[in-house]
């Protein structure tokens, strides 16, 4: 178990590598030259080469590369020009709030994706079956600010049922507690989860319906075991693929919740990289990719290993 | 390499021209007995959802190709007296924005910049994916490794993410969404393609090629590319609602075309500000990107469930 995590962990360095490359070229490819941008049209030439030597700009690229690695290992992402502080702490801030609604919406998918597959696997050719497939097949298709707006307007707006957006009341009688927040959790929690939940409950379909062909499913019905104690068993056998698409769904939220935190207000990543869009604070919308990727990357680092545990024969 | 050359040994060196490239291998075992009918060669079809989405799908298109004879008003035409008119009023249909701009009108020409920013980067990684999972596939095992590792590494960030980072870092407008979605789908395309080919490598008809002679041109263009196109093309056809989708987003995050141009994510943002006061109008744009997704992955699944092809889920 040990090798097959440190095995693990020296995957994950190519890819981090990778990752960071990407996100280097996603910062060359701007058009425009930084430094006329900062000079402005009154620069002297002089003062141009003394800002690209500044800069770092006269150095060859891969130079530049890792020079910029150096600076993001020290959790310096550059500045936000917007809000000029550093974008790094700006951006965990609301981080931290995207992991919030992220997990929300993950529990919500799981349990609502285990039990549409459930239904969908064991009940074919019947009309739970049916009506399980489509719901399915509508959660992945549904973009989330479409179902986002539809909760907002029959559920917040006119009903008054639940907020409209935002994560926490500054007034009132529980502005602040735990109840409060999870009032402004639902309609987001939910719009981001039905994506996940789609896929979920289509993963759990097919892998319960090839558990249920299997040759011990035979067996147990053989020997007479009840049926829901013979479906208990398949289910068992589709939770380490079940854990693997959970994991990864996780992972996906928590970098494509971006629509619902900005339908929703709500102080996440996502709202911050749209704020920087309009604004073109670049800075900030790199730290961002950055951040959640990093984030992609560590979730699924655990689901490999909780596999690992879960299931003896990929530890090989 | 060596499996080609114990296999070459084994079958006669028959030096006929590459017939034997049009034997395409049955899915499933390789020779069914004359006995029982062929279950391949059954004609199956597609079910009654994925034929209605099929006709929702020609309808958008159609009024995309249409949208000058078919909309009613001018998209552009703004009329403050009129603003935010309700369903069925003044021979607005589908009543106006808060410029008083017909909305139906807009969602006709809206469904040029959305379809079209949606289908091209399907076709434009379809057509690089494919490429690089036939080089991959048919390459040598390190030029395999380099490349697949390469395109693992864009799994390592949520998509939709990646897109916004490419299509910020350009600067908004059609072709820059364009490119950021061809981008995160060249990764998906060019894995099943990898696949497809990996399957047929194996196949008998790629040793007769071999033997035969054939250059690595000649069996990738001919002999592989033919066999793995219907998989790669429903794949493709099954990633076009998600597609529409991510560029409608693109076009919400103000990443997309530029105002005043009608374009249904931009739509989605300019209406949402009236959710209290015109909740209907409000929404028809959000609608209708959701009919047009459900449209289009109803009826690219119906496809993939007829050909039977395998995506990673994505």
């Amino acid at each position: 178990m040990i090798r097959f995590l440190l095995r693990r962990l020296g995957l994950a360095v190519p890819t981090l590598l990778g990752v960071s490359l990407v996100i280097f070229v996603t910062i060359r490819i701007v058009p425009g030259d930084p430094v006329a941008s900062l000079l402005g049209p009154t620069g002297s030439p002089e003062a141009r080469v003394e800002l690209t030597h500044k800069l770092g700009l006269d150095q060859p690229i891969p130079v530049q590369y890792v020079t910029w690695l150096g600076r993001v290992g020290q959790g310096d992402l550059g500045r936000s020009i917007a809000k000029q502080t550093d974008a790094l702490p700006y951006v965990w801030e609301a981080f931290r709030n995207t992991i919030t609604l992220s997990l929300f919406a993950a529990a919500v998918a799981i349990v609502g994706g285990i039990a549409l597959g459930v239904i969908a696997a064991t009940r074919r050719g019947k009309v739970a079956s049916a009506i399980s497939s489509g719901v399915s097949l509508f959660a992945v298709s549904a973009p989330q600010y479409s179902v986002g707006l539809i909760l907002i307007v029959y559920l917040a707006a006119g009903r008054g049922w639940f907020p409209t957006g935002g994560m926490r009341n500054t007034t009132g009688a529980d502005a602040g507690t735990v109840a409060d927040l999870i009032r402004h959790l639902w309609l987001p929690g939910l719009s981001a989860a039905l994506v996940p939940l789609g896929i979920i409950a289509r993963m759990v379909r097919s892998s319960m319906l090839d558990a249920l062909s299997a040759d011990f499913v035979e067996a147990l019905r053989s020997r007479g075991l009840p049926e829901w104690k013979i479906r208990w068993h398949a289910f068992h056998n589709t939770l380490p693929s079940v854990l693997t698409i959970a994991g990864l769904q996780v992972g996906y939220l928590l970098g494509g919740v971006i629509f619902v935190e900005v339908v929703f207000s709500w102080p996440g990543l996502g709202l911050v990289v749209f704020q920087s869009i309009s604004q073109r604070d670049l800075p900030v919308i790199q730290a961002g990719v950055l951040v959640s990727a990093l984030a992609f990357v560590v979730i699924n680092l655990i689901v490999d290993t909780l596999h690992g545990l879960l299931d003896p024969r990929i530890r090989r | 390499m060596t499996a080609t050359q114990l296999v070459g040994d084994d079958t006669a060196p028959t030096p006929t021209e590459p017939t034997a490239a049009d034997v395409i291998p049955a899915p499933g075992d390789g020779s069914p007995s004359e006995a029982t009918p062929k279950p391949a060669l059954k004609r199956r079809r597609l079910g009654w959802p994925a034929r209605i989405a099929g006709g929702v799908c020609v309808t958008f298109l159609l009024a995309a190709l249409l949208a000058p004879l078919i909309a009613p008003y001018d998209p552009l035409a703004d009329d403050r007296s009129n603003r935010l008119q309700p369903f069925f009023s003044g021979g607005h249909l589908l009543g106006t924005d808060g410029q008083g701009r017909d909305v139906l009108s807009r969602v006709i020409w809206g469904a040029r910049p959305s379809i079209l920013t949606g289908l091209i980067p399907v076709f434009v990684a379809g057509i690089i994916g494919t490429l690089l999972g036939l080089v991959a596939g048919l390459g040598s095992h390190r030029l395999n490794t380099v490349i697949m590792r390469t395109l693992d590494v864009f799994y390592a960030f949520p998509a939709v993410l990646l897109a916004i980072a490419i299509a910020a870092a350009l600067g908004s407008g059609t072709s820059n969404a364009i490119i950021a979605l061809s981008v995160i789908l060249i990764p998906p395309i060019a894995r099943l393609a990898e696949s497809e080919v990996a399957r047929i490598r194996s196949a008998a008809f790629m040793e007769a090629a071999r033997v035969s002679g054939a250059g690595w041109w000649s069996i990738a263009l001919r002999h592989v590319l033919p066999n793995a196109a219907p998989a790669i093309v429903v794949y493709c056809t099954a990633l076009v609602g998600l597609s529409i989708v991510y560029a409608a987003g693109l076009g919400f995050l103000g990443l997309g075309v530029a105002p005043p141009t009608a374009e249904w994510g931009l739509m989605v943002n300019d209406l949402r500000q009236f959710t209290f006061s015109s909740p209907g109008i409000s929404l028809v744009p959000a609608v209708v990107i959701l009919i047009a997704s459900v449209a289009f992955n109803v009826f690219g699944d119906g496809l993939r469930d007829l050909l039977d092809v395998k995506g990673d889920g994505r």
